[in-house]
């Protein structure tokens, strides 16, 4: 039952990393939240490395590669958008890299920060009220809450059920597939330490995290998109 | 595993919106700066080109106006030469052709005053002859016979002397 | 004890309709590729996401699976 004490010690840990003197035990942080801050650090870090000393002529390789990179990435986010949405391009993208730092952080042997719940509820309520914000800036909030009748009236619960079905369903889904990566990485780790894991970890760790990662970004800009239309 | 907590939920709510606000200023932000900068001076410098070419191709309307004002020039110049030249072809025709006329008439009368002066020399010898024959038949006593000699070689000396 | 282990096993039963919808979305993705070969971008997006949502139901069962080995068994 070795096994099961792998998982146990993976999924029944106690998760919370400071705890704070007062609120009992209802104000404590999770170790996802001070992971989150660490990769912000760095993320910021990288930024303010890559962007300072930025020239109009004569640009370096460096200048240059993160021109191309904010261009490249807008575009993605403004083509998964369409044009009228591309306000949002920007939490798109900051999702994205949110996404893709956390995902890709069990290569560096700690637990993934959307392994925890918390995390991907959170996700999940912001990409939703994002859409609805979007909706109603686009078509005011009288035309929101007709939307909710398109095409016909009879799918109107439907529609309003969505609302809950789809922040569920993206939260579930990259908490799910965080889950399952970590778990079988943790398993193939527990079976052969050394070596044999490297392959798996570069397909869940790295392949499926920024999977992951571009899908619940696609989709929360599927929903953008739609309700801006 | 599945313990969900208000707190936590609204801490990473908050990492997302540190992580929106530190993409979007320093990230885009100073990019952007720099891309609208960019834009910016492409766009000037398109503008003055665009300018520039406006004005090569006032230029280039002038010259061609001036060109064309050239040809005009040296047609009507040629035309003029042309004329000149059949002025003067004329005038030198004309000048010849007088000449001409005028040579032909001093040699009309050149002729005619030629053969008046060569009518007034054989009336001249024709008195002589006449007076040499008058005096010749004076001198000589004469016959009929004579007299008729005399005559039909007087008459052949003036036919000889036409 | 080996009742848990059959309800697990039925939990991963959901591979089965993943497995078969990414089979299937792949082969017409496949087919279309082959149709408009130009369309290549588009489709493999497409394919990309479709995947990722059939593949959610067999992370659902997975997670159901362990959780009914972690707190039942």
């Amino acid at each position: 039952m070795e096994i099961k004490e792998v998982l146990k010690e993976l999924l029944l840990e106690d998760k919370t990393l400071i705890h704070m003197p007062f609120g009992n035990g209802n104000c404590d942080f999770n170790k996802s939240i001070v992971l989150s801050w660490v990769f912000i650090l760095v993320v910021f870090i990288l930024i303010l490395i890559f962007t300072h000393n930025m020239k109009v002529h004569n640009i370096s390789k460096r200048q240059a590669a993160v021109e191309g990179f904010v261009l490249w990435i807008r575009g993605l986010a403004v083509g998964m958008l369409g044009e009228e949405g591309k306000d949002y391009a920007t939490y798109i993208i900051s999702v994205l890299v949110f996404l893709a730092c956390s995902n890709v952080m069990g290569l560096f042997g700690v637990v993934p920060p959307t392994m925890d719940l918390n995390v991907t509820v959170a996700l999940a309520l912001v990409s939703i009220v994002m859409v609805e914000v979007a909706g109603i800036r686009s078509k005011g909030v009288k035309g929101w809450a007709k939307a909710f009748a398109q095409p016909m009236a009879v799918i109107a619960p439907m529609n309003v059920l969505e609302l809950a079905i789809r922040p569920l369903s993206l939260c579930m889904r990259l908490f799910g597939n965080i889950l399952g990566a970590t778990v079988i990485m943790e398993l193939l780790k527990h079976l052969i330490p050394v070596g044999f894991p490297v392959p798996f970890s570069l397909y869940f760790d790295i392949f499926d995290g920024l999977i992951q990662a571009y899908v619940f970004v696609f989709l929360t800009s599927l929903y953008i998109k739609e309700a801006v239309e | 595993m599945l313990n969900v907590n208000l707190w936590n939920i609204l801490w990473t709510v908050v990492n997302l919106l540190i992580l929106y606000f530190l993409i979007k200023k320093f990230l885009f932000g100073r990019v952007d700066e720099i891309l609208e900068k960019r834009r910016a001076e492409v766009e000037e410098a398109s503008k003055a080109a665009d300018e520039m070419i406006e004005e090569a191709k006032k230029a280039k309307a002038e010259y061609q106006q001036r060109i064309e004002l050239a040809d005009e020039e040296k047609e009507q110049i040629l035309a003029d030469i042309k004329k000149q030249g059949y002025d003067e072809y004329e005038r030198i025709v004309g000048e010849a052709r007088k000449k001409g006329e005028q040579i032909v008439t001093e040699a009309r009368h050149n002729a005619e005053v030629e053969n008046e002066r060569a009518k007034e020399v054989y009336a001249a010898q024709l008195a002589d002859m006449v007076v040499e024959a008058a005096s010749k038949i004076a001198a000589t006593k004469h016959s009929t016979a004579q007299d008729r000699e005399l005559y039909d070689k007087f008459i052949n000396e003036a036919g000889a002397g036409k | 004890m080996s009742l848990t282990a059959i309800g697990a096993a039925i939990a991963a039963f959901t591979g089965l309709g993943a497995g078969l919808g990414i089979g299937i979305a792949t082969a017409k993705a496949t087919d279309a590729v082959a149709r408009q070969p130009e369309a290549d971008g588009k489709i493999m997006k497409l394919l990309l996401l479709g995947c990722a949502l059939a593949e959610a139901t067999a992370i659902y069962g997975f997670v159901v699976a362990i959780m009914i080995i972690l707190f039942l068994g």
